[in-house]
């Protein structure tokens, strides 16, 4: 083929087809994604087997950043209710080092309206009416704990399980343990709301001690999701096929010298993928084909709800292409003049609701269209939360840190629909009975991909490191 | 994939075997219930185990190898006797003799400089170092070229980018906030001279624990603590208490690491599994560090840097003037209410050191006060007078404060807009470690589990017994320091430590091999892998020491070896004998680090920058970045071209260039530069704005330098990236691009679309007549600087 009649070919295929169209012309590459890896070539996100049958092929992390209170949109407590208003009573402090002297503050209760729903029965406040149909998707954890008072640390641990930056994140550790499923994209891929990156940034999709390769890639809002993925201005596609034509053959002419260097090879071969990423990852995220039922159904066609929904939506694309690991974030909203967070210290009314509603209907338009699609049953969905608010009022009209009982979820993938796991004490404030901390929602999460967390380790500075640190537990009745 | 296959391989035969029943154990074993500074110790140990082909059941009764003394090595017979040139060669020619290898021919010369020059400077050299070097037919052409390259200060600047990996060195605290941290490049520079001094490694290692205590008066020597000054911080953080356990166990952690190759943070949560180091002595280690502070106004020696940037401040403040003078007249009459209320948000157990008056402080309240000090400011008075002005439901409620409020945040955006006036770079104060002035130190214990709130007994600075062979710390107070880090210091920089010359010298090894002798750089225990030539280790650990912990003496040998001669030409033998090449029986290739990536198409460019030293910059970064005031790029377009060790180290921003190829993580002692291959890096390499335009820029000095003679063209880039002509076949093939590439560029004409790069700073004279003919020769430059031969070091 020359140059030309290969342009050509590619034009005629649609040119966003990616391997489908490349295959054609490029021998070493074979046909599809599934062949690209049938080679010998060594490389670090070759799809591997799951330890035992997955029962999730992909997981969304929602971190809502920042820590909703879940006393006041999951964990009902008439008690609290009836009590707001008045001093804590010292036995549902004990044990607890509360972090603030002035701010323990008298019992608290927003104004919420609660019901049952579902056949589970399951409570949701007024916060979440849309979420609140796909109750019986949901498996509960009623008792999380967690460590800390102060967000970055928390979020460091809910992401890597310490305290300190170092560790890789639960999503590294899963694409070093399963690789990519589709090598077009990368495993594992972080979305946020808003404009800018999260605060903290990186050590949160960070690899740590894991060799780089799998770290997150964050996806960036726009129609150009990663670094890089753009052409220089100056360069259109078929001048870099002519550049990367030459390219391969250059790197062929002296490769013959290291037959052995898979290394080379494996590079040779990184720009063919990067090739078919610069169009594969705009197509990932490019929402124009989706119809208008869809967009409505995640809530794109309202300013509220548009910039999560066009999370939630790119989420479920991603998921389709094989997508193992995607971490959302939840970014900030405009509250009464401030851009904040879920962190309502004061003002947790106006707070709550303006977020609640944020990713109140993308989310149950997640899980509805997940459904429809038959891809629920394969994708673990978890709202999960650095830690989450106190019962009792903060500033007159908000709640501080609670790390010590809250409310997170599954949903899909294997977890138990309909089951409530773990309770907390009557005013919500601490986790009663057995309680859920991080290392074992991860554990639990990893035995969902087919992974045991005791038994993916990787070896550092001579210590045999495995994703939980040195804790976690499979919490068993979380698993259908 | 493959260690963790093969970890688990390993496990389960040591089931089958039962050689190691502890080692299975510590899988399973579940440790205390989390509490929650239990979980703040975290990497807690039980996952200490190790692959149990190694099993410890012999090993518990001979003394651990690298505790024991050096010892000075006699120098192997060889056969093969005319290869050697260094005693190196000796150690290294008698184990490939022994597995009947031969070493590899030398290497030709161009691509003997390539290397070495790569090595020694993370920069490729110019096509007239390499002519010249090629062209000098004396007996010394290799000492002069080696000596030509270690008195240059590039490297300094190479040598201090890999210590400044161990030293997880950063301009910034890290954590949510990422506080810039504007003094810490001179401790960056401190590194940089001090490699070009040829400072004696054990003085550095002094000046780097205890250079507050060894001379406290000069600030070049004082600034060498920003070593332990580095560690990540949290400004924001409420428990006090912990984060002065986190910092210490920071700085202890990276100095066993660093200096002595010990994981001895599995000993904070229990008796180290495989190493000697117990609980005690560990919190033993930790004590040593007990009664250090962070400081962060010294001044600085005034120079140039220091002038610039006070003049620059003077304009901001004069400018400022009134608004900052009227915040602060609005933040005075509450002052000491919002000190309270803010005071009042820190733990319980931080609390009691901070109420208690000056007079009665201990030094663990000294500690904590000071700390509050250090973190505490206007904002935190601006965020009380927000509370009492705004929040109707807050006790702290006064509504004669809300105008105020108002009228603070309004001064507070005026005063933004003089934010351009301010100093974009630089300081005029040094961050170090002192005592504070006091000798007396704060209590240690030895902590449950690594439970700081769970404190068992009280514990002296002391040496791990196994490593010291009977030294005992001598710990000589002065009147403003407890002295204990300078014990410290001289037991780790003595000639007597078993490890600190091993380690260091098997640093420098790992940066020329690609592995180091022990390969597990920063694993001397037992968990770590065993010498491939310990005699060879020895050799140059006790060398290095005789010649006075000269580091450039040991790079000279090392590059002057005939091991470092030999080509990197694939041999099919050595490969059969030998796949890993452990016994280097051929030069190993290795793939450019991502600073040598960049800095060297910096080179090719004829862009490079080389101003040495000075405040970190900002060079622009992908538009989709996202990274919003914690990365504004300079303003200064020189600052673009610096060396990429001068490019700003934010902890939760990494420079995206550098980062796809695996730069050091600041947030750790990062020991060793991992190879990954991967699309992003062909994306970054391909289609970044800034590599394309350094290839216009290649592509105009081709030209300058060629001529308009296609041919020399071809000739003048290969040497310039390569430090080699091309053969005829890659002529024909540069050649064939060329002419379909012209023809897709006019295509792109009839398209429409005709907007073409061309070659930057060509000269008048060579200005070419043809453009689009200019724009194929962009994007083969473009390409060339893409291939796998430009991103190898032969």
């Amino acid at each position: 083929m020359t140059t030309k009649s290969r342009r050509d070919f590619l034009k005629s295929t649609g040119y966003g087809v990616g391997g489908l169209a490349l295959s054609g012309m490029l021998p070493a590459l074979g046909t599809g994604f599934g062949a690209a890896y049938a080679s010998e070539l060594i490389d670090p996100l070759a799809p591997k087997q799951p330890q035992f049958p997955a029962k999730a092929k992909s997981v969304i992390w929602l971190h809502m950043s920042g820590a909703p209170a879940t006393v006041d949109l999951y964990d009902y407590k008439p008690d609290l209710i009836k009590l707001a208003g008045q001093e804590v009573p010292p036995s549902f402090l004990k044990g607890i080092k509360t972090s603030t002297q002035g701010g323990v503050g008298k019992l608290f209760a927003s104004k919420r309206t609660w019901n049952q729903h579902g056949d589970s029965g399951a409570w949701f406040s007024d916060l979440l009416p849309n979420l609140a149909q796909h109750a019986d998707k949901l498996a509960f954890i009623k008792s999380s704990t967690t460590i800390g008072a102060t967000h970055d640390i928390s979020i460091m641990k809910l992401n890597t399980g310490d305290l300190n930056p170092g560790r890789p994140t639960l999503g590294s550790w899963v694409s070093y343990a399963l690789g990519s499923a589709n090598p077009d994209l990368p495993p594992y891929v972080v979305l946020y709301a808003g404009k800018r990156e999260p605060r903290g940034g990186g050590v949160n999709w960070a690899s740590g001690f894991l060799p780089a390769v799998y770290q997150g890639v964050a996806f960036r809002p726009g129609a150009s999701p990663i670094l890089h993925l753009d052409r220089p201005e100056l360069v259109d596609a078929a001048q870099q096929r002519d550049s990367f034509d030459l390219l391969k053959r250059l790197n062929e002419q002296r490769g013959a010298r290291y037959p052995e260097d898979t290394e080379l090879q494996a590079r040779m071969r990184s720009y063919e993928l990067a090739y078919r990423m610069e169009t594969t990852a705009p197509e990932a995220v490019d929402l124009s084909k989706e119809t208008a039922a869809t967009k409505a159904l995640y809530g794109l066609d309202d300013e509220a709800t548009k910039d999560y929904g066009t999370q939630m939506l790119r989420a479920r694309r991603l998921v389709e292409r094989g997508v193992r690991f995607i971490q959302v974030v939840s970014g900030t909203l405009d509250i009464n003049g401030d851009s904040r967070d879920w962190d309502a210290h004061q003002d947790l009314e106006q707070n709550h609701s303006t977020h609640a509603k944020a990713v109140d209907k993308p989310i149950a338009g997640l899980l509805a269209d997940l459904k429809s699609r038959g891809l629920l049953e394969s994708t673990l969905v978890v709202w999960t939360s650095e830690f989450s608010r106190t019962s009792y009022g903060q500033s007159g009209s908000g709640r501080d840190h609670n790390p010590w009982g809250y409310t997170q979820w599954m949903a899909g993938g294997g977890a138990n629909a309909g089951f409530t796991f773990g309770q907390t004490d009557e005013i919500g404030l601490q986790s009663v009975g057995k309680k859920v901390d991080t290392y074992d929602l991860h554990a639990t999460v990893l035995n969902l991909m087919g992974l045991d967390h005791l038994k993916v380790t990787f070896l550092n500075h001579g210590r045999s490191e495995r994703p939980t640190v040195v804790y976690g537990e499979v919490i068993k009745e979380l698993i259908a | 994939m493959k260690p963790m296959t093969k970890f688990i391989k390993q496990a389960n035969l040591a089931i089958l075997l039962g050689i190691s029943a502890m080692t299975v154990m510590a899988a399973d074993e579940k440790p205390a219930p989390a509490t929650d500074a239990a979980a703040t110790a975290a990497p807690a140990a039980v996952a200490d185990d190790k692959p149990a082909s190694k099993a410890p059941a012999k090993l518990a009764i001979k003394p651990w190898w690298a505790y024991q003394p050096v010892q000075a090595q006699d120098v192997p017979t060889v056969k093969q006797k005319q290869w050697v040139r260094t005693p190196i060669d000796a150690f290294v020619l008698a184990k490939l003799e022994e597995k009947n290898l031969k070493p590899s021919p030398e290497a030709d010369r161009a691509a003997f400089i390539r290397r070495a020059t790569l090595d020694a400077w993370g920069i490729i050299p110019t096509p007239e170092e390499v002519k010249s070097f090629v062209a000098d037919r004396s007996p010394q052409a290799y000492e002069k070229l080696v000596d030509r390259l270690l008195a240059s200060p590039h490297y300094g600047e190479r040598q201090a980018r890999r210590w400044l990996d161990l030293a997880r060195y950063a301009d910034s605290t890290g954590f949510q906030n990422d506080t810039t941290r504007p003094n810490m490049y001179r401790y960056r520079d401190y590194v940089i001279n001090s490699f070009n001094q040829d400072k004696p490694y054990d003085t550095f290692i002094k000046e780097q624990l205890a250079g507050d205590e060894i001379a406290p008066t000069d600030p070049n020597v004082i600034v060498a603590t920003g070593f332990l000054a580095g560690y990540p911080d949290n400004y924001n953080s409420r428990d006090l208490v912990q984060r002065k356990y986190q910092i210490t166990t920071d700085n202890t952690d990276t100095i066993g690491e660093v200096f002595l190759a010990q994981s001895v943070a599995c000993a904070r949560c229990h008796d180290h599994k495989f190493d000697k180091i117990s609980e005690k002595e560990y919190f033993q280690l930790q004590a040593f560090l007990a009664n250090t502070s962070e400081i962060m106004d010294i001044p600085a020696p005034v120079g140039a840097q220091e002038i610039e940037y006070r003049k620059q401040l003077a304009k901001y403040q004069e400018a400022t003037k009134d608004i900052r003078a009227e915040r602060k007249a609005i933040l005075d009459p509450v002052r000491e209410k919002g000190l309270k209320y803010y005071r009042e948000r820190y733990l319980t157990d931080s609390r009691v050191s901070i109420v208690k008056p000056e007079s009665e402080w201990n030094p663990h309240d000294r500690w904590i006060n000071h700390r509050l000090d250090n973190v505490t400011t206007e904002e935190d008075i601006a965020a009380y007078l927000d509370v009492a002005g705004t929040q109707k439901e807050s006790t702290e409620y006064d509504p004669k404060l809300t105008e105020k409020y108002e009228r603070y945040k309004k001064l507070g955006e005026d005063l933004k807009k003089f934010d351009k006036l301010k100093p974009a770079k630089g300081s005029d104060k040094i961050t170090a470690m002192t005592e504070l002035g006091h000798p007396e130190a704060p209590a240690t214990f030895k902590f449950f589990a690594g439970d700081h709130e769970r404190p068992l007994e009280e514990v002296q600075p002391d040496f791990p017994a196994a490593i010291a062979n009977g030294e005992k710390p001598v710990i000589v107070p002065t009147a403003t320091s407890s002295g204990r880090r300078t014990a410290l210091a001289n037991w780790i920089a003595s000639s007597k430590n078993p490890l600190t010359a091993r380690v260091y010298v098997n640093r420098v090894w790992n940066e020329y091999f690609g592995k180091g002798i022990v390969s597990t750089v920063s694993d001397f225990g037992k968990a770590g892998e065993k010498p491939t030539h310990p005699e060879l280790l020895d050799y140059l650990a006790d060398n290095f020491v005789k010649e006075g912990w000269s580091v450039k003496k040991l790079h000279r040998e090392i590059l002057l070896s005939s091991v470092y001669r030999q080509s990197s030409g694939s041999r099919a033998d050595a490969f059969k004998a030998d796949p890993e090449n452990r016994l280097l029986a051929v030069f190993p290739r290795k793939r450019l680090d991502a600073e040598q990536i960049r800095d060297s198409l910096l080179v090719a460019a004829g862009k490079l920058n080389d101003t040495v030293g000075g405040p970190s910059v900002f060079p622009p970064v992908p538009k989709n970045l996202g990274a919003g005031n914690l990365w504004e790029v300079s303003t200064d377009t020189q600052d673009f071209n610096r060396r990429s060790l001068y490019v700003f180290t934010r902890r939760s921003v990494a420079y995206p260039l550098l980062e796809t190829f695996d730069m050091a993580s600041p947030q750790q002692v990062h020991s060793k530069r991992s190879v990954t291959t991967t699309p992003l890096q062909a994306l970054a390499l391909a289609n970044s704005d800034v590599v394309y335009e350094w290839s216009q820029n290649l592509a105009g000095r081709v030209i300058n330098e060629a001529g308009n003679d296609q041919g020399a063209e071809l000739d003048r880039l290969f040497q310039i990236l390569f430090a080699r002509n091309p053969d005829k076949a890659e002529k024909d093939t540069l050649l064939k691009f060329l002419a379909g590439h012209e023809k897709t560029i006019k295509d792109k004409a009839e398209s429409g679309k005709f907007a073409i790069a061309v070659p930057i700073g060509v000269k008048e004279d060579k200005q070419l007549k043809d453009p689009i003919r200019a724009s194929a020769f962009v994007d083969l430059v473009h390409t060339v600087a893409n291939s796998n031969e430009f991103a190898y070091r032969n």
